[in-house]
């Protein structure tokens, strides 16, 4: 797989007569952790919706791994994996159960090991056989990233995945997120508000205001950052334009 | 200040004015219904009316007792509701928090009192066109559902006062759903098996998880209730289980919409083929339906009924309902469209 895995060209999405996000184009190339930022309502959990096929767009184009999410859903789903909502995972299903569904969506006949030892450094591997509804919610978001990673799919899609998390699990994960898609040559796509995954993790980075990509940084921009012991703050706040306190 | 939880209600309201006309047509309706039931029925219903005359007071304690018991339950969930709102940090002065307080807590009450008021007035009229026609005619027949629904608001109303006096229930909190479904515990060796044969369970579950002992029990008090003085302890039970497969179908009916509801979002972005997704679905639904069709004929031929008819029943309420819970997992298992 040479070309891009994610591609979004003129995605325009909205809910009914409101659009929420206009002309949005951007690639995710393999190896590449893509951080989207932005203000709470600017539209990031829309773009993901889009990505995953939650949401139909009103326009606009979105490839996985070549396959366009329209004309060809089922090929790109099989190499999408999302972090859905922990609100929205079944509450009388088991933890094992909702793994069980995943991966017979998804036509496997077994789950790889890595998923199972990922279980047990977050320390979940004692729920799976607990009934969703009396998971606690950082459990809960816990089983939502397993979920994602069900497959080992070439494309990550996770929104805030890492709230809730204790500060131990969430380091695991982040190391795990990071080693996988150098491995799998796949590539993440993470919404959230916490600049520090900025910092240490992501490749690029793009901050979304009103439903538009306002500012992008490119690998190098944010290398070049982190080596001038950058301010991610400060560069966010110029970014979008605000007065730096 | 104004009261902030009934300010916080009558914005709610306006929020929702597209289905306030739905909302009036409904009632209307049903007022409608109520009242041709009533002229349709109305030489059988003077003799029913006139003894809830003569037992007018009966009806009052009877309503006193029901509405005291009523309120005080609500007074007690109202309040924790409130403690844990999002309001209960506004500052109110303890006047207005008083009269707030009665009117939220009474406000069913009171709204009885007046629907009885207006259907009493209603039926009054009718009986004044019916005239001549009417058993016993005369002014005392007209007035006789003014004087129910004045033993009854009175009752009532007295309730309001007497629920003071209630002690306090226990508020209840009902646990998380899965704590009444039956469940076999998996062994911890045995490794995940890909399947969506999981998401059928889900509906079956969910069945479960709604019919809770304790609503059960109160679900079962007014079938007890309506059981006719000299009934059998077997007819009862028949009549109890016949009840209760009923009620476990539309439980079960209401599940499956409720759960391929909730799927819809979380199975989106996953590669299923939506065929698969409504047979993994409707399969174990479908078992649980025949079934319960199967045991609705068994507890009717109990009744004498004969067995042509009670097979009869029994297969029309499977095929109902498998082709009712198909369509509905159909209609919301649908492919989005773009707006």
């Amino acid at each position: 797989m040479t070309g891009p895995i994610l591609e979004i060209r003129e995605l325009r999405a909205g809910y009914g007569p409101r659009t929420v996000l206009e002309n949005i184009s951007m690639t995710l190339a393999a190896g590449d952790w893509f951080v989207l930022l932005g203000p709470n309502g600017c539209g990031k959990s829309t773009l993901l919706d889009c990505v995953v096929s939650r949401l139909p767009p009103s326009g606009g184009e979105i490839r996985i791994a070549g396959h366009s999410l329209r004309t060809d859903p089922y090929e790109a789903k099989l190499q999408l994996g999302y972090g859905c909502a922990p609100d929205v995972l079944p509450g009388l299903l088991t933890a094992r159960q909702c793994l069980e569904v995943h991966a017979g969506a998804k036509g496997m006949t077994a789950i790889g090991d890595d998923l199972f030892a990922l279980a047990d450094e977050l320390k979940f591997t004692a729920y799976l056989e607990s009934f969703v509804d009396t998971l606690s919610l950082g459990t809960r978001q816990k089983l939502a990233v397993l979920l994602a990673l069900v497959g080992d799919p070439q494309l990550i899609v996770l929104d805030e995945a890492f709230n809730g998390l204790d500060p131990a699990s969430a380091l695991v994960l982040k190391r795990h997120l990071r080693t996988r898609i150098e491995r799998r040559r796949g590539a993440l796509l993470l919404a959230t508000h916490s600049l520090d995954i900025v910092e240490h993790y992501a490749d690029r980075a793009a901050v979304l205001i009103d439903g538009r990509l306002k500012h992008a940084w490119s690998k190098d921009e944010l290398q070049q950052l982190r080596a001038n012991g950058g301010d991610f703050e400060a560069a966010l706040a110029e970014a979008i334009g605000e007065p730096e306190s | 200040m104004t009261a902030p939880r009934l300010a916080a209600a009558k914005l709610i309201r306006l929020n929702r004015r597209t289905h306030v006309i739905v909302r009036i047509v409904a009632v209307l309706l049903c007022l409608g219904t109520l009242l041709a039931l009533f002229w349709a029925e109305r030489d059988s219903v003077a003799p029913a009316l006139k003894w809830l005359r003569l037992h007018g007071l009966l009806c009052a304690a009877l309503a006193a007792i029901a509405s005291a018991f009523l309120i005080a339950r609500r007074r007690a969930l109202k309040r924790a509701e409130y403690a844990r709102s999002w309001l209960a940090a506004v500052p109110v002065r303890s006047s207005t928090a008083r009269w707030e307080s009665l009117a939220i807590e009474t406000l069913p009450a009171v709204a009885a009192i007046g629907v009885l008021g207006v259907l009493s007035l209603a039926c009054a009229l009718l009986l004044a066109l019916a005239g001549a026609n009417m058993p016993g005619s005369g002014r005392a027949v007209i007035f006789t559902p003014l004087a129910i629904a004045a033993y009854l608001g009175g009752g009532i109303a007295a309730g309001i006062i007497g629920s003071y006096l209630v002690p306090q229930p226990k508020p209840v909190i009902l646990p998380p759903g899965s704590r009444y479904v039956p469940h076999q515990r998996v062994r911890r060796d045995k490794g995940v098996r890909p399947s969506l044969r999981a998401l059928g369970a889900w509906p079956v579950r969910q069945m479960f998880a709604w019919a809770q002992p304790k609503i059960v029990s109160r679900a079962s008090i007014p079938i007890l209730v309506m059981m006719p003085m000299g009934t059998t302890a077997d007819a009862a039970m028949v009549a109890i289980a016949l009840a209760g497969t009923l009620g476990a179908l539309v439980l079960l009916w209401s599940a499956v919409i409720f759960a391929s509801r909730a799927a819809r979002g979380w199975l989106a972005p996953l590669p299923a083929r939506r065929g698969v997704v409504i047979r993994a679905f409707l399969l174990p639904a479908c078992a649980v339906i025949v079934a319960a069709g199967a045991t609705e004929a068994l507890l009717l031929l109990v009744f004498d009924v004969s067995y042509r008819t009670s097979a009869l029943l029994g297969a029309c309420t499977a095929a109902i309902g498998c082709s009712t819970v198909g369509a509905a997992l159909v209609w919301n298992l649908r492919p989005r469209r773009a707006p």
